[in-house]
């Protein structure tokens, strides 16, 4: 309790961001989680499947095996549905004279910025996977055995998707709201 | 009660921020990298199949980045704790500063091995085809 010191705000813009609920930052960060999430993987598909539906035309025998590709794609959508749902179970209610206390603050930022960082690394892995997968067909409809060489790569891609779920569950470890008193 | 938390009551989110910062352009970094060395790898792959295990390479040094945001987006992360230690503004712009450090860095890295792959492994292809010629031509 000695030695325990809270500090306010000292300008206009920190007493204008104290006065913002934790609750609307965690809302946000939820949001994002799973919308920035769902555009990466919206994104990737598209990419993927329309070079993947024209190289078919020529070479139909790709369509089975490329459809790995779309997978890939369609796991990082499902990653923002798990954290975004993990980061939900992490909202708490607080007595109303607690919600602007500073551990209830912190718990709202922290939530905020786990939605951020999954929704943006999801974002980018379903680019990366959505271009390489529409290569991937594309070459493969030329030359078959390029098929599995192609995939590394696409797998390496997909590993910055999970990179995000585990920095973002890791933070949501954070959130902890005041307990009910 | 606020007994336990001592520190700024701003500061936190600002030290989200930057383990915020710190993955999420080191994962663009890393995506543009992998991208474009990895565009490039198929593409010369169609006219030299062996040739494609060595060339991802800079597709390997692009993901690396991404490890790099990882672990100082866990360090900043677990770094901010008020109740155990007291955290006011500075060490939230430290660790804003230190994210955004991380991630930049990551993502202009990412954006060179990215340039310079996709261009290298399109030359590598070019070079042995050439020097396979049956007449000497250079």
């Amino acid at each position: 309790m000695s030695g325990a010191i809270v500090i306010g705000a000292s300008g206009s813009w920190a007493r204008a961001m104290l006065k913002i609920s934790p609750y609307t930052f965690s809302a946000i960060g939820i949001a994002v989680a799973i919308g920035v999430s769902v555009l990466g993987a919206a994104w990737g598909i598209y990419i993927t499947g329309s070079s993947l539906i024209g190289a078919a035309i020529k070479a139909p025998r790709i369509t089975s095996k490329n459809l790995i590709s779309v997978i890939f794609c369609e796991a990082v959508a499902i990653y923002g549905v798990i954290v975004a749902i993990i980061l939900q179970t992490k909202l708490e209610s607080v007595p109303s004279l607690q919600i602007y206390a500073p551990e209830s603050l912190r718990a709202g930022y922290a939530i905020f910025a786990s939605g951020l960082i999954v929704g943006f690394a999801n974002l980018v892995c379903g680019l990366c996977v959505g271009i390489i997968g529409s290569s991937c067909a594309l070459s493969d409809a030329q030359n078959s055995t390029l098929f599995v060489k192609i995939l590394v790569i696409e797998i390496f891609g997909s590993a910055l998707g999970l990179f995000g779920v585990i920095v973002g569950i890791i933070m949501s470890a954070q959130a902890t709201w005041p307990s009910k008193v | 009660m606020s007994s336990t938390f001592s520190g700024d009551e701003t500061a936190p989110f600002f030290g989200f921020l930057g383990a915020a910062a710190a993955l999420g352009f080191s994962c663009m970094g890393a995506a543009y990298g992998t991208t474009k060395s990895g565009v490039g790898v198929a593409s010369m792959g169609v006219m030299r199949p062996e040739l494609v295990m060595k060339s991802i390479v800079p597709v390997v040094m692009a993901g690396v980045l991404g490890i790099y945001g990882l672990i100082i987006a866990v360090i900043i992360s677990t770094g901010i704790n008020p109740k155990a230690k007291s955290y006011y503004l500075f060490d939230g712009y430290a660790h804003l500063s230190s994210g955004l450090a991380c991630g930049l860095a990551g993502l202009s890295a990412g954006m060179a091995i990215g340039i310079v792959g996709d261009a290298g492994v399109s030359r590598f292809g070019k070079f042995v085809e050439i020097q396979f010629d049956k007449h000497g031509r250079i």
